[in-house]
C-alpha cells in the first residue's frame, strides 16, 4: 500500500562506488564511440554532397541501413553475429563502442549534410571566384559556417548517444544501467537505485548541454 | 583580354545564351543591360566558369576557359567577380575575407597580404572597417569590401554581376563611385547593371541583350541616343518610364 513503503536512500551510499564505476564505463564507451563516431559522421556526411555517385551511394547505404533498424539489434549483430562470421571473438567493451560508433555516426552524417547544404550556394562561389580550389572552399569557406550549425543538433545527437549506451545491458557491458541492475538483484531496492541511475544520466546530459553551448558561445563572434 | 565566340548554354530544355559573341578589350568598360531573364548574368558566369558552358569558346587572358587542361583557379584569379549579393565570408573580418585569397592562392606571406589589405580597404574607403565582420556592414560597406577582396588577386578584368541590384537605392553611389575609379585606372571591366546612368557615364561600349542574344552593341552616346533596334529602344523606353 502507498505509504507503507519504507525508503531507505542509504543503500544508494553504499552501492555509490559501484554506480560510480558504471558511470565512468558509460563515459569512456559514450566518449570513444561519439568521437568515431563524428568521424564516420563527417565522412559518410561529405560523402553524401559529393558529387562523386560511389561514394554518394556508398554513404546513403550506411546512414538509411543504420537508421532503418534499431540499435539494440545493432549491438547483438555486432557481438553475437560479426564474431560467428569473423571466426574471432569481440570484447564486450569494443562491441559497445564499435556499436555507439557506427549507430551516432548515421545521425551525424545526417547533421552534416544538412549543415553544409544550408550554407548559401554563393559562399562557394565565392570562394570559387578567388581561386580556391573546391577542397580549400570548404575548408576555409563552408566547414567553419557549417560547423557553427551543427553543434545544437549535434548536442541532441550526443545526450541520445549517452542514453543508448543504457542499451548496451544487453551484451553485459558493465556501464551505468548494467551496474544498476546488479545492485537491485541483491538488495532489490528498486526505487532507490533507478532513481539514482536516473540521476547520474541527468547530470551526464546536462554536462553536455552546458560544454556544447558554452562552444557555441565561443565560437558565436561575428553571428 | 576576353574573347567569346558563339557561346550556347542551356539549364535543362531551356536555352539562356544562343549564340554570343563577344570581345573585351584591355582597359575596356564594357556595360551589359538587358531585361532580366536575357542571359546577361549567365554569360558572366561562363567567363569565370561558374557556370559551364553549352558550346562555344570562352577565351580570358589567353586561357581557353573550357579546356579541362586550363588550371581554371588561375583563370579565376585573373578575372575578379562582384556578386549581386555580396556573399562575403561572414565568419571573417573585412581584412580577412580580403587577404584569404592572396594568402592560401596567391602564397603571399601574412603580412605582407595584410598590409595590400588594409591599402585596398582604404582604396574603397574602408580603412576603418578591417576589423569588422560583414554582419555589422551596411550594403554598400559589404560590396566595397567584395571589391576589394576581388582586387586583392591583383585580377587583370573585373566582372561586376548587378553589383548595386541589391542595394539600398541611398547606398548605390558609394559602390557605383568605387567602379567608376577603377575604370580611370584603366581596368578591363565588365558590368551586368540596370544603372544606365553608369553606362552612359563610364562605358566604353554597351550591349543590349535580349533572349540570349546580343542585340545590339555600340558606345553609349548611340546606343541611349539613337538605338537602332526596335527592342532596344523599347527596352529603354521602359527603363526610363521606371525612373
Amino acid at each position: 500500500m502507498p505509504g507503507q513503503f519504507n525508503f531507505k536512500f542509504s543503500v544508494v551510499w553504499e552501492s555509490f562506488p559501484v554506480l560510480l564505476e558504471g558511470v565512468k564505463l558509460t563515459i569512456l564507451i559514450t566518449l570513444f564511440g561519439l568521437l568515431v563516431g563524428f568521424c564516420l559522421g563527417v565522412a559518410a556526411g561529405l560523402g553524401r554532397t559529393s558529387r562523386n555517385p560511389f561514394l554518394n551511394r556508398l554513404a546513403g547505404l550506411y546512414i538509411e541501413s543504420i537508421r532503418g533498424t534499431p540499435l539494440m539489434v545493432q549491438v547483438m549483430f555486432i557481438y553475437f553475429g560479426l564474431p560467428l562470421a569473423m571466426g574471432m571473438r569481440i570484447p564486450p567493451l569494443a562491441a559497445a563502442v564499435a556499436a555507439i560508433a557506427v549507430n551516432s555516426g548515421a545521425y551525424i552524417a545526417e547533421i552534416v549534410r544538412g549543415s553544409i547544404q544550408s550554407i548559401e550556394r554563393g559562399q562557394m562561389e565565392a570562394g570559387r571566384s578567388i581561386g580556391l580550389t573546391h577542397l580549400q572552399a570548404m575548408l576555409y569557406i563552408i566547414w567553419p559556417q557549417a560547423f557553427k550549425r551543427m553543434i545544437p543538433p549535434l548536442g541532441n545527437q550526443f545526450i541520445i548517444s549517452l542514453k543508448d549506451t543504457s542499451l548496451l545491458v544487453v551484451i553485459g557491458v558493465g556501464e551505468l544501467t548494467r551496474k544498476g541492475q546488479e545492485i537491485i538483484a541483491v538488495n532489490f531496492r528498486a526505487f532507490e537505485v533507478w532513481l539514482a541511475v536516473a540521476l547520474m544520466y541527468l547530470a551526464l546530459t546536462m554536462t553536455i548541454s552546458k560544454l556544447l553551448r558554452l562552444l557555441e558561445k565561443r565560437l558565436d563572434i561575428s553571428q | 583580354m576576353i574573347v567569346i565566340k558563339d557561346l550556347h548554354k542551356s539549364f535543362g530544355d531551356l536555352e539562356v545564351l544562343k549564340g554570343v559573341n563577344l570581345h573585351v578589350k584591355p582597359g575596356e568598360v564594357v556595360v551589359v543591360i538587358g531585361p532580366s531573364g536575357s542571359g546577361k548574368s549567365t554569360l558572366l558566369r561562363c567567363i569565370n566558369r561558374l557556370e559551364e558552358s553549352t558550346s562555344g569558346v570562352v577565351i580570358v587572358d589567353g586561357y581557353d576557359v573550357n579546356d579541362k587542361r586550363t588550371d581554371i583557379n588561375l583563370v579565376r584569379t585573373e578575372a575578379g567577380m562582384v556578386f549581386q549579393q555580396f556573399n562575403l565570408f561572414p565568419h571573417m573580418t573585412a581584412l580577412q575575407n580580403v587577404t584569404l585569397g592572396p594568402v592560401k592562392v596567391r602564397k603571399i606571406p601574412r603580412g605582407e597580404a595584410e598590409k595590400m589589405g588594409h591599402e585596398l580597404l582604404e582604396k574603397v574607403g574602408l580603412a576603418d572597417k578591417a576589423r569588422v565582420y560583414p554582419d555589422q556592414l551596411s550594403g554598400g560597406q559589404k560590396q566595397r569590401v567584395a571589391i576589394a577582396r576581388s582586387l586583392a588577386l591583383r585580377p587583370k578584368v573585373m566582372l561586376f554581376d548587378e553589383p548595386t541590384s541589391a542595394l539600398d537605392p541611398e547606398l548605390v553611389g558609394e559602390v557605383l563611385e568605387v567602379m567608376k575609379t577603377l575604370a580611370k585606372e584603366g581596368m578591363t571591366m565588365a558590368v551586368v547593371t540596370h544603372e544606365m546612368g553608369f553606362a552612359r557615364e563610364v562605358a566604353d561600349r554597351v550591349i543590349f541583350m535580349d533572349e540570349g542574344m546580343i542585340v545590339e552593341e555600340s558606345t553609349p552616346q548611340e546606343l541611349f541616343g539613337a538605338p537602332r533596334h526596335e527592342r532596344t529602344r523599347s527596352f529603354l523606353g521602359r527603363v526610363k518610364g521606371e525612373l
